[in-house]
């Protein structure tokens, strides 16, 4: 019997409703017609500092910046499936998802340094990582230079670097919207990952 | 014709690895009396990420109200731009991808606009360095920064051969960069090497 499984989409562009963040609301619709529990954050909208790099949290594992980043890493931490969304800004993901990444070195420092933290292998395969994002151009190497970011960045919070729902050649479509596949293609993801997870927590007997 | 420096220095944390081989490479620079340095600390700017609105694909500005009003200028007269930046999570830290995501406004002029970033006379004659350090001792740690540097630079008419690196690896706590074998001798050696590039080029 599957078991319920919750998923948290986080939009990281600046420009409400645009390529990326309606790219990841096809995927989102397709968790939830999977009947999994949907929670979307737009960064945007949150109050939030980048890391100032103080090093604190190598000795403490807490973060000495009070905001809104905080909660957030809390409510990943309560999901099976994240997914992270960015359009393409000068090659890499943009600012404000950049600044979010960079607030997990308290994480981080919990798991390399102070090892306070650690997820077993059973937990990793439970929780999925997905990177959605859409770029101007039509390179195939436009998203390169951000898979580093986000892997890291899944590696630290302990979900597996799931896929990846990415577009290019926006510019040429004149938006999502004008892709053939793309938006289909996320949706279809969004039902496969949570019936995926649903399996596994049953068969690991996660509630 | 003195020879302009801008160079910023992008981490959060002031006088770190990042900052200190950022002013090993100007205090080589500033021993020339024909080259005029400005450093800026980016925390301090006032620089708001791109807000993504495209605006400056019609109107050849940004929409935002902020430090790059100061900063325009001075990026487009400046014969060497500098970027110090650390990697944090394997990229640049956000406050420096905020700084190179407010370059559109160069790029919108470049390849949307077609108009000229500097006059004619000076294209081929701006050089970039981008100086780095990194906690991990990883050889590939820098990869992930790359590609968004040399947008940074391509957009300002900096072509790609005429960007130096200085990458430093395996230095996390603030001063580490202190005890590297090479790092400082490497940065004084860029900085004069640069210097006297960057001076036959403008005497061309």
């Amino acid at each position: 019997m599957p078991l319920a499984v919750s998923v948290l989409g986080i939009s990281g562009s600046p420009r409400r409703h645009g390529n990326t963040e309606t790219l990841l609301d096809a995927f989102l619709e397709g968790t939830k017609n999977a009947g999994a529990s949907v929670e979307k954050v737009v960064l945007k909208e949150l109050d939030y500092t980048p890391c100032q790099g103080c090093n604190v949290c190598h000795r403490t594992g807490v973060c000495i910046v009070k905001d809104d980043a905080l909660p957030l890493f809390d409510r990943i931490f309560s999901v099976d499936c994240l997914a992270v969304a960015s359009p393409i800004y000068s090659m890499g993901i943009t600012a404000e998802l950049k600044g979010l990444i960079d607030r997990a070195q308290y994480i981080w420092a919990r798991k390399f340094i102070l090892k306070t933290l650690y997820f077993s292998h059973e937990h990793i395969e439970c929780h999925k990582g997905i990177f959605i994002s859409t770029a101007g151009l039509s390179w195939d190497n436009v998203f390169d230079a951000a898979f580093p970011a986000i892997t890291a960045f899944f590696n630290t919070l302990g979900f597996e670097y799931y896929d990846n729902i990415i577009a290019n050649n926006m510019d040429q479509y004149e938006g999502i919207r004008g892709h053939p596949t793309a938006l289909t293609e996320a949706s279809r993801k969004g039902d496969q990952v949570v019936r995926v997870i649903g399996d596994l927590k049953g068969r690991f007997g996660q509630g | 014709m003195p020879v302009k420096v801008l160079a910023f220095a992008g981490s959060p944390r002031r006088h770190g690895n990042s900052e200190t081989l950022l002013d090993w490479v100007l205090y080589t620079m500033r021993q020339d009396p024909e080259v005029e340095v400005e450093k800026v600390v980016l925390v301090e700017a006032n620089i708001n990420p791109c807000r993504g609105c495209n605006a400056c694909e019609t109107l050849n500005k940004c929409v935002q109200r902020d430090g790059m009003d100061y900063l325009h200028d001075r990026i487009i007269n400046a014969d060497i731009i500098i970027l110090a930046a650390p990697i944090f999570c394997m990229g640049v830290c956000s406050q420096a991808k905020a700084l190179i995501d407010r370059f559109q406004v160069f790029r919108s002029r470049k390849y949307v606009l077609r108009l000229p970033i500097v006059p004619p006379e000076r294209k081929g004659k701006r050089l970039g360095i981008f100086l780095s350090t990194a906690g991990q001792n990883w050889d590939h740690v820098f990869d992930g920064a790359i590609p968004s540097v040399k947008c940074f630079f391509h957009v300002i008419e900096v072509k790609d051969k005429d960007i130096h690196y200085l990458m430093v690896n395996n230095v996390d706590e603030k001063g580490a960069i202190l005890k590297h074998p090479t790092a400082q001798r490497e940065a004084e050696r860029l900085a004069r090497e640069v210097i006297t590039e960057v001076k036959a080029r403008l005497a061309r």
